[in-house]
Parts: structure tokens; sequence; C-alpha cells
């Protein structure tokens, strides 16, 4: 493992914040996602790897050394941050070739060295411009080309797209998997972005309240996540309190769902979570299948949003948010089949 | 509104032209405006030997006022900024615009009080009055200084700077330094123009042979008008050259950060 956090805790001083017990690896070559609401801990996550903060207990190795007492220069970690941080005075190629020249490359071999890192960015041809005469994203290329051009042993993205616009942003989001595949380096990045999250990241780890609830591939995370609050942060969900009644079948506040109630015996209470795409709008009760459950209500909510369409059905007080795509007809019933109902425990693990 | 601004401007303008006229006039005594024309005062001035002196202590003055605030402040303002305690940041501000806020007089009264000692036998010296000048001076560098910090982000720069490398030594000389190099000039002609300008403590604190050109003003103005018109002329020229240079820098110093 590239990085390696060993029940690391730090409490910022005079506060409640900080981080608790965190134990995250990352392996060679991966990009880690860390996302949460801001104050849940994510950047202090990366500064207590990049060595800005010190741990007050537990260990962070970096490819099996020990980080503690290391000051940040000695790290050797690439760190991109969300302000591009580049240094003014300096044009793209002198900012690239910087960490080069801090380590004594003379000045002719560290520019060449510098524009092929430019050129790597799609920066060819802005060598000499300096960092005010050129855009957000370009910034951002550089900040990234200097990050990586002395072959750090990880790198760490803090909320790098969120000053670019909503389209920039996810152009430089493909750049930087790009670069960061290219170079086949661990990178941790942090982010509050759920789409950025789940589409770049090779795994992802969900952080509240300064503790990681729930590290995995993002099609984990979504489809079996942990608990209710990892299942409502990385997508909207139906979550309905039951109980399992019979082996194979949940009692809701609105009917009987069949499911897949292994794990669980009869007379738990458990959380149903249904994401709203897996719930089918019907037309008429005639149109159901097979298996699964159909309740029938009333249309409270029905909002056309291009390619997705909305609904909320009211049904014996409880509400079924569904989501359809090309479905134009009417809708008198929904239905949800077994497998798209998840069991998650009833009380959150640190609640 | 716009009367109001004429007369104001007519207020603000009115001295200068008058010192302008008076010091190309011949005689002016009991009258609005001076009788003849003539070159002679600004002659005159070039040959007093007491207004070269205090010319040159002025410069002397100033550019060591200059180096002092500079080679004082930008650490000061660097520790400052750096200095993560809020109270602590707060403290140091604070003690940094007293100088501001305290009259002048105030200061001056107590270097005199202080520097007459006999253990401080140092009043009327040129260094006492440079650093004078200095307590005076540095917390509009410090200030300039702190708020461009802040503008830049520069505890960010460092941040990055130190990940990719650089220790304290280069991190100080390749980032911080150039980065706050408009702030530290632009500081610095404030700093200068207060300087050249500067008469309380001067006035007080300065001894016979290393009067400043303001306190050399009060003395001329003893004498003949024409001659103490044409030396005002000469320091409001100083200070019109500092505070154009002033907004020339900071003009250069927005573009660069824009």
């Amino acid at each position: 493992m590239a990085i390696h956090f060993e029940n690391v805790t730090y409490r910022y001083p005079g506060s409640d914040a900080g981080v608790f017990d965190i134990n995250l690896e990352i392996a060679d070559g991966e990009l880690l996602v860390v996302i949460g609401p801001s104050g849940s801990g994510k950047t202090t996550l990366l500064k207590l790897l990049a060595g800005f903060i010190e741990a007050d207990s537990g260990r962070i190795l970096v490819d099996g050394q020990e980080m503690a007492g290391l000051p940040p220069h000695r790290r050797n970690l690439g760190i991109v941050f969300q302000s591009y941080a580049l240094f003014q005075h300096m044009t793209a190629a002198q900012n690239v070739a910087y960490p080069l020249k801090v380590r004594g490359i003379p000045r002719r071999e560290r520019l060449l060295q510098a524009r092929q890192a430019l050129a790597r960015v799609r920066l060819d041809g802005f060598a000499d411009r300096l960092p005010s005469s050129l855009s957000g994203g370009q910034q951002q290329r550089v900040a990234l080309a200097r990050a990586l051009i002395f072959s750090p042993r990880a790198l760490l993205l803090d909320e790098p797209l969120s000053a670019l616009d909503a389209f920039r942003r996810a152009e430089m989001r493909d750049e930087i998997v790009r670069v960061q595949r290219e170079a086949a380096i661990a990178t941790l990045h942090v982010t509050h972005d759920l789409e950025e999250a789940m589409s770049i990241g090779d795994r992802v780890a969900v952080m509240h309240g300064g503790r990681l609830l729930q590290v995995a591939a993002p099609q984990t995370l979504y489809d079996t996540p942990a608990d209710r609050r990892v299942g409502a942060f990385v997508g909207k969900a139906n979550l309905w309190e039951a109980r399992v009644s019979v082996p194979g079948q949940i009692a809701t506040a609105f009917g009987t769902l069949p499911c897949d109630t292994q794990g669980w015996v009869p007379g738990s209470s458990v959380v149903a979570l249904v994401r709203p795409e897996r719930v089918i709008p019907l037309a008429n009760l005639a149109d159901g299948r097979a298996s699964g459950a159909v309740f029938t209500g009333t249309l409270c909510h029905d909002r056309f949003a291009g390619p997705t369409r909305r609904f909320d059905m009211a049904v014996g007080g409880a509400v079924i948010h569904g989501e359809t795509g090309g479905y134009r007809g009417g809708i008198v019933a929904v239905q949800i089949s077994p497998d798209a109902v998840r069991l998650l425990p009833p009380t959150t693990f640190d609640a | 509104m716009a009367v109001l601004t004429y007369l104001y401007l007519i207020f603000l303008v009115a001295p200068i032209l008058l010192l302008l006229v008076g010091s190309f006039g011949g005689v002016w005594a009991n009258t609005l405006l001076p009788t003849g024309v003539t070159v002679h005062w600004y002659g005159a001035l070039f040959e007093d030997p007491s207004l070269q002196r205090a010319f040159r202590t002025s410069l002397v003055v100033v550019t060591a006022t200059c180096v002092i605030d500079v080679v004082v402040g930008v650490p000061a303002a660097y520790a400052l900024h750096t200095q993560a305690r809020k109270a602590v940041r707060f403290a140091g501000r604070l003690v940094s615009l007293l100088p501001v806020a305290v009259p002048e007089l105030t200061l001056a009264f107590g270097f005199i009080l202080l520097f007459s000692t006999d253990a401080l036998p140092w009043l009327g010296s040129t260094p006492l009055l440079i650093a004078g000048h200095v307590v005076l001076t540095l917390p509009y560098l410090l200030n300039t200084l702190l708020a461009d910090m802040e503008h830049l982000r520069l505890a960010e720069l460092e941040a990055v700077a130190g990940s990719l490398g650089a220790g304290f030594t280069s991190r100080f000389f390749d980032v911080v330094v150039p980065s706050l190099r408009h702030s530290v000039l632009a500081g610095l002609i404030t700093a200068a123009a207060l300087s050249i300008g500067e008469f309380q403590l001067s006035n007080l604190v300065s001894g016979f042979l290393n009067r400043t050109y303001p306190t050399f003003l009060l003395q001329a103005f003893y004498g003949a008008t024409g001659f103490a018109c044409a030396a005002t002329v000469v320091l409001l020229g100083l200070a019109v050259a500092a505070a154009g240079i002033g907004a020339a820098v900071a003009r250069a110093g927005g573009r660069a950060h824009g």
C-alpha cells in the first residue's frame, strides 16, 4: 500500500472538530476520493498527510515510511489546491520547474523538463505566460504539472475543480484522471461534489463528523451503502422504516415489500433503501410485472426535467419518490421489484 | 453638491497657487498679491547652506527610514501573518497601529523625556531622528504588507512551495519576498512621503545641525516671504513626485495581481 492511515486522530486545538480513528489505505496508482459535507474533516485528512498538521495519535505511512515529524518539504508529495496557488511572479514554465529548482537541477535542464510536463497537460505554447494571463482551467493544469514533475510518491488534490465553472469542471475532471493514470500515482482527491467523486474515484471514502463512514467502489457505495446516512449522501434515496415480517418479506408503513432478507431474522427493525430510478411507474395496474409489489396512490408531484422525470406518490401516509427517463405516460401506480430493495441497519453507527 | 465641490477645490488649491505666485513674486508685504516677478528666491534657496544641510538631512533620514522599515517590516509582517493564534495576530496589529493613533506630539515628548537623560543622551542626534521616523512610518508599511499577504493567500502559496520541496529559506526568498515586491514598494512610498513631510516630531527631536527640510521651512518663514514660498514649493514638488510614483506602482501592482 502506498498510503496508510492507521488509527489516526487529530483534534483542532480548542474545539471538538477534527478526524477520529481514521483507517485508510490507498494503493499504488489508485485514485481515492474523499467526500463529505464541509466540516466533515476531509481536508484535515489531506493536511495530515501533507504534513501541514501533525496527528495527535496514530500513524501515517507513505511507502512504508513513517511520516511523523517530517516537515512538508521532506515528504515528497505533490499537492494541488482549489485556488491553484501558482506563483504569480513566475511564468508557467518557471512554476512547473520550481520543484526541480529547489532540488538543484540546472536551469536549462529543469526548464526543458517543465516544457515537456506542460505539453503533457496540453499547455504547449503557454510556457512563457504569467499565471494572470491564463484561464482558471489552464492555471489548474499548470498546478497539476507542477505537482507531478518531481515524481512525488503521491498526489494530493484539495477540491481542485471547485473554482472552475461547470463546463471546465467536467473537462478538467477527465484531464485529472488521464494525467493520474498516465503517472500511475497513488492519489488522494478531496471534494464535496458527489458526481465528481463517483465518476472518477476508483474508491470513494465517505466522511461525516470527522469519521469515515464507508470506503468502497462507487457502485458498491451506491448499491449497498453501509447505513442510511451513506445511502442518503451518495444519491437520492427512498428510506423507509420497516420490520422483517417473514423471510423474504418486510412490512412498511404502506404495505408489504418482497425482498432479500438474508442476514436478518424475522422481527428485526430495518431501514429499506430504494433508489428512485428503481421505482417503476405504471399507467394501469395490469401493467405490473410478475415479481414485485405494486402500490397505488395519489400522484402528488410530477416534474419533467428533460432527461429525467421525477414523481412523488403518496401511499398510505408514506411518499414514494420515483424517477424515470423516457416514460411519458400517466402514473396511477408504482412497482418495486425485490432486487431494488436494500436493507440497512435501523441506526447509524455513531449516532 | 457641485458648488461645494468647487469651493472645496478652491480651498485646497488656493494656498498652493499662492505659494507658487509668492515664490516668483518680488515684494510681498501687506498686499493681496506680491508685486514684481523674479526667480531670485530660487537662486537664494540653492545658495543657502542651512537649506542644503536640511535637504541632505532629510535625504539621509528618508533613506535610512525606508531601509530600516523594510528590514524590520517584512519579517515582522511575515511573523504576524504566519502566527496561527488569532489573539496574537490581533495584538500585533494593535501595537503596530498605535503610532498612527497616538498624536505625534505625545511620542515626541516621550522621546524628549527619555533621551535627554544622562543614561541615554541622544536627543538631537540623527540616529534618534531616524528611529522616530521609523516608529511613525512602519505601521503603514506593515499594514500594506499584511493586507497584501491576506489578498495573495501567502500562507497557501508557502504551503504549496513547502510541498514542492522548498525549505524555509527557499520559500522566503523565492516566494514570499517576490510576491510582496509591489506592496513593499507601495508601502515604502507612503513611508517616504510621510517621512519627507514629517514636522511635529522632527521639530522637537532634531538638533540645530540636523534639522529636516520641513523644520527648516518654519525658520524660513521668519525671513523673506518669497524665500519661504520657494522653499515650500520644493517640498511640494517632492511630495507630488512621491505620490505620483506611488500611484504608478500601485497601478502596476494591481495589473500584476489582477
